[in-house]
């Protein structure tokens, strides 16, 4: 599904990733564990179509050229990112917002496009499976939420969208442990045979409650090491520097 | 251009059977205009346009003399279907028609007789132009009690090849204690290069409401400027909104004065700019009484080499105490090339007041467009989901349900 070959990044000549490689099929979930700065984020930003970094190397997803695809057609095929810091949107009603998202995506597919009651069933029932209080959807997108409803929110786009291929940045970041199971629940919900996942963390926590099939170590923009989920524990004993 | 004026001015008072009082009013101010000219930078209030070079340079030289002897197209004009409403039509300047179909008979007067108090009046030079040159004096005077059903649509249209470079109109208002009347102001240009300058005045007794909601939402080369004069009683609240986007130029002039404890005068606005288009707003809310109110938030979206402008004072005096003055603006400069330019006054002498004031200027968060992108939106959709999230608490501030989603629709805000 995403082929990432020897994929560089440059943020105003710094070097971020370097000869990154990774392969995730279709039904896989792939955690990328590293220290602060090591490019986690650079590399959620890359695939999902953020401006601003050079790159060299190539992504393919669902063997078409990713670079080729402007962010939101990135969406449009498949690819969801969950943001570290969701952003606040103010004047925008979160049910418009993500009706209009849904919509978009369903038009670019050639799918129906959801009217306003069939798309208030779905979200009513998404909220209610993620434990996403129903008032804060008639409220300004994430003005005023919690750093943990934010976070809910995201998963919440993610189950309503379904997309191909989910990256998580640091999902688990300011969630409390009964939030961290929630939101654990709404990814193994999603999981499904053709369903992929790109969960990036710092901590092994969130691991516990999603399982990994493999589990990536990313240092200096680099995997330097990859196994399965025994892998995560190992870091949580021995901390990064003392891997190899 | 003097000899010009001096030309069209005679021929004014020859056709037009004004009376001796009328003529004298007309004569005054038409001295005071020639004196003064039209305004330019030396004032404080047009620090940032000179009206002379911005007519120079949109319409050459002015006219001002119009015999309305050719056929006007009143009957062109469409109306807004939306709403219900009662109408006025000016064309060119001229009063062409005034119905109140919808409300009691009883309940509202108009008159043609200018009352006193309105004579002495030296407000600017363009009040006095107005004054020289508008045509039969009309006031409207709402009856106590009485809420008007509908709105008033004000209609300002121009013939399209008007006698005139220069129209003038004014009308006068007076809400009896506790009437209530909502105006709307539309603009049918249809001819180019014309200076419309629209004068209104208000007497709203107490507990009175006045909203009054100006539209300039279609695109024409035409220059304006209109100046709301606002006197305010007890507990009396007046509404000004405007949606300033479609002409070259065009200055809202906005004077409440809070003559009564516990009135309110409400002023918020939107610019929506284009191109090369110049708009302003000014106002000046006197606080002249203990526990009076105003609020004023202004919002402005500017492309290209668009130029907004937002001068608002807020003036306190020495008697006005425990007055709650706000005013705040945001904008975004959807290009390098737009400006925008607020300049705050406030001048206060009461010392138990609560007045702040706020502006802020920059362009579209790039990270909220990704934010929407990474979510399927294309650029141009993101771009417009965030500008009408930044419109909205202005445009919630209507508190007129029926023209609020007017201008929602005018705007493309949806739902």
């Amino acid at each position: 599904m995403l082929k990432i070959n020897n994929l560089s990044a440059k943020i105003d000549n710094k070097s971020i990733l370097q000869d990154f490689k990774l392969e995730i099929n279709p039904g896989e979930v792939h955690a990328i564990m590293g220290p602060n700065g090591s490019g986690k984020s650079t590399l959620s930003n890359i695939l999902s179509g953020k401006k601003g970094y050079d790159v060299t190397g190539e992504v393919l997803f669902e063997n078409k050229d990713l670079f080729s695809l402007e962010t939101e057609e990135r969406a449009h095929k498949g690819i969801f990112l969950a943001f570290q810091y969701p952003l606040e949107i103010p004047g925008v009603n979160t049910n418009v917002f993500l009706k209009t998202s849904l919509n978009a995506i369903k038009k670019a597919r050639g799918e129906k496009e959801l009217d306003a009651i069939q798309f208030l069933k779905l979200v009513k029932e998404k909220a209610k499976e993620l434990k996403f209080d129903e008032e804060k959807l008639g409220r300004q997108l994430n003005v005023g939420f919690s750093g943990g409803e934010k976070k809910k929110n995201e998963i919440l786009q993610m189950s309503i969208l379904n997309p191909k291929l989910s990256i998580l940045d640091e999902t688990d970041s300011g969630l409390d442990i009964d939030a961290l199971k929630t939101v654990a629940e709404g990814v193994n919900a999603l999981r499904k045979k053709n369903n992929s996942f790109l969960i990036i963390t710092h901590y092994q926590r969130l691991l516990e409650y999603i399982k990994p099939d493999f589990v990536h170590v990313l240092m200096n923009g680099k995997i330097i090491k990859s196994g399965g989920p025994e892998l995560a524990l190992e870091l949580e004993k021995k901390g990064y520097e003392n891997i190899n | 251009m003097e000899e010009q004026l001096k030309i069209d001015f005679e021929k004014k008072l020859k056709d037009f059977s004004y009376s001796d009082q009328e003529k004298k009013f007309k004569e005054t101010n038409f001295k005071e205009f020639l004196k003064q000219g039209f305004p330019n930078r030396k004032l404080e209030n047009w620090k940032f346009s000179d009206l002379n070079q911005i007519i120079k340079n949109n319409i050459g030289e002015l006219t001002f003399y119009n015999d309305y002897k050719k056929e006007n197209q009143i009957d062109k004009i469409e109306l807004i279907r939306e709403l219900e409403h009662n109408r006025i039509i000016i064309v060119d300047g001229k009063i062409e028609k005034i119905d109140f179909k919808f409300e009691e008979k009883d309940k509202i007067e108009v008159l043609d007789e200018q009352g006193e108090e309105t004579i002495k009046e030296n407000i600017n030079s363009l009040i006095n132009l107005n004054n020289a040159f508008s045509n039969k004096f009309c006031k409207i005077i709402i009856k106590k009690n009485y809420s008007l059903k509908k709105p008033l649509v004000i209609y300002h249209s121009t013939n399209k090849n008007t006698q005139s470079k220069n129209t003038n109109s004014r009308i006068d208002f007076k809400l009896e204690e506790n009437a209530c009347l909502r105006i709307i102001d539309i603009f049918k240009d249809n001819s180019e290069k014309n200076f419309l300058n629209i004068y209104y005045n208000f007497e709203l007794d107490k507990s009175s409401i006045l909203k009054n909601y100006k539209i300039d939402k279609s695109i024409n080369n035409n220059v304006k400027y209109s100046y709301n004069n606002v006197k305010q009683q007890a507990n009396s609240i007046s509404e000004t909104f405007i949606l300033s986007s479609g002409s070259k130029f065009f200055k809202n002039e906005i004077n409440c004065d809070l003559l009564g404890q516990h009135s309110s005068a409400f002023v918020n606005g939107i610019f929506d700019l284009d191109d090369e288009n110049h708009h302003e707003i000014k106002s000046n809310i006197n606080h002249l009484v203990e526990n009076t109110k105003s609020y004023q938030l202004v919002k402005s979206v500017l492309e290209k080499k668009s130029k907004a402008v937002y001068q608002g004072k807020i003036f306190v005096s020495s008697e006005a105490q425990k007055t709650d003055g706000y005013q705040l603006s945001n904008a975004i400069l959807l290009s390098e090339n737009s400006e925008f330019n607020a300049k705050p006054e406030l001048e206060i002498y009461a010392d138990d007041v609560k007045c702040s004031h706020g502006s802020s200027s920059g362009s579209l968060d790039e990270n909220s467009i990704f934010y929407l992108m990474s979510r399927g939106l294309n650029y141009k959709e993101a771009k417009k989901l965030l500008i009408n999230g930044f419109l909205l608490d202005v445009i919630e501030k209507i508190t007129d349900e029926e023209i609020k989603n007017l201008i929602k629709d005018l705007l493309g805000v949806k739902e």
